[in-house]
């Protein structure tokens, strides 16, 4: 037997402006966000060497790879000498991994690019080095890190 | 008794208009924010060299550029300069921004040796983080 009877409300959300509020935040998003267009190699430049600050750099820890004008590389490497044609950059890469390996982080790779040379070629090299990978064998990934552009003046 | 037989439904049919204003007010916002108005028209043709290991930059208000074609004239700031200015006109903005990005768009058929005076020239002002601006691509 029911004694009262009990209340019935019916709640209900409005829901029709859902619609209007997605778009509002679709059309904001739209009109707030920016592409990033920028992109490049990113290098940190060294600041003026003072005469104390000047590190020597044992022979047998840098990689030096020149740039001719007519884009020829030649790349020396401890007691290793081999010239490249214009289109060889893989070769780079494999010299430069191999001597990472050896080297550890003591590697120093320095570019030196002739005044006349295209800055094309100056940045493909300059690529290789960077896409330059090894896994060592206790398992840290290196990378060569170590990258010095040689100023034209000192030729 | 014949004539609730032949009694037509009597529906309202009719469309909401209230908010076609939101509509209208949306559509006004929508273009006012995408429309540019093109002041000026930099005749800039810059060919950047492909590189496999670009990175794209995400500190968009950190950045300064400077623009080389392939006629080795060198801009800044919407303006022609010679590549021995560079460092005057970049100083004050690392002053304000030690943090500054010098973006270097340099057309791959320029000589290696003006680039090799700008980055002298950044040295000099101490803005040392550069990026060497390039397409993503296979060699």
């Amino acid at each position: 037997m029911q004694l009262r009877e009990k209340k019935k409300t019916k709640h209900v959300m409005p829901t029709s402006a859902m619609g209007d509020v997605a778009f509002l935040i679709l059309i904001f998003f739209l009109t707030s966000t920016v592409f990033t267009k920028d992109k490049g190699l990113k290098m940190l430049l060294p600041d003026k060497a003072e005469e104390e600050d000047i590190v020597q750099v044992k022979p047998e820890n840098i990689v030096m790879v020149m740039i001719n004008p007519a884009g020829a590389i030649r790349i020396k490497a401890s007691g290793v000498e081999k010239d490249l044609s214009p289109h060889e950059y893989d070769e780079i890469k494999r010299i430069v991994e191999e001597r990472l390996l050896e080297r550890d982080t003591l590697l120093v790779v320095s570019l030196r690019a002739s005044k006349e040379a295209p800055y094309k070629n100056m940045v493909h090299v300059l690529d290789q080095i960077k896409l330059c990978r090894v896994t060592m064998p206790d398992g840290r990934k290196l990378r060569a890190n170590k990258i010095s552009l040689i100023p034209t003046s000192e030729e | 008794m014949r004539k609730s037989i032949i009694r037509r439904a009597t529906k309202s049919v009719d469309i909401p208009t209230a908010s076609t204003a939101d509509i209208a007010f949306l559509l006004i916002l929508f273009f006012m924010v995408t429309t540019v108005f093109r002041a000026t028209t930099l005749h800039l043709k810059i060919k950047l060299p492909q590189a496999r290991s670009t990175e794209r930059i995400l500190m968009r208000r950190n950045v300064s550029y400077i623009w080389v074609d392939n006629q080795s004239k060198v801009y800044m700031d919407d303006n022609i300069i010679t590549e021995d200015l560079v460092a005057a006109k970049i100083a004050p903005k690392v002053w304000d921004n030690p943090e500054l990005i010098a973006i270097l768009n340099v057309d791959e058929m320029v000589n290696y040796g003006i680039v090799d005076i700008i980055l002298d020239q950044l040295k000099e002002a101490k803005a040392f983080k550069i990026t060497f601006a390039t397409e993503f691509g296979r060699l």
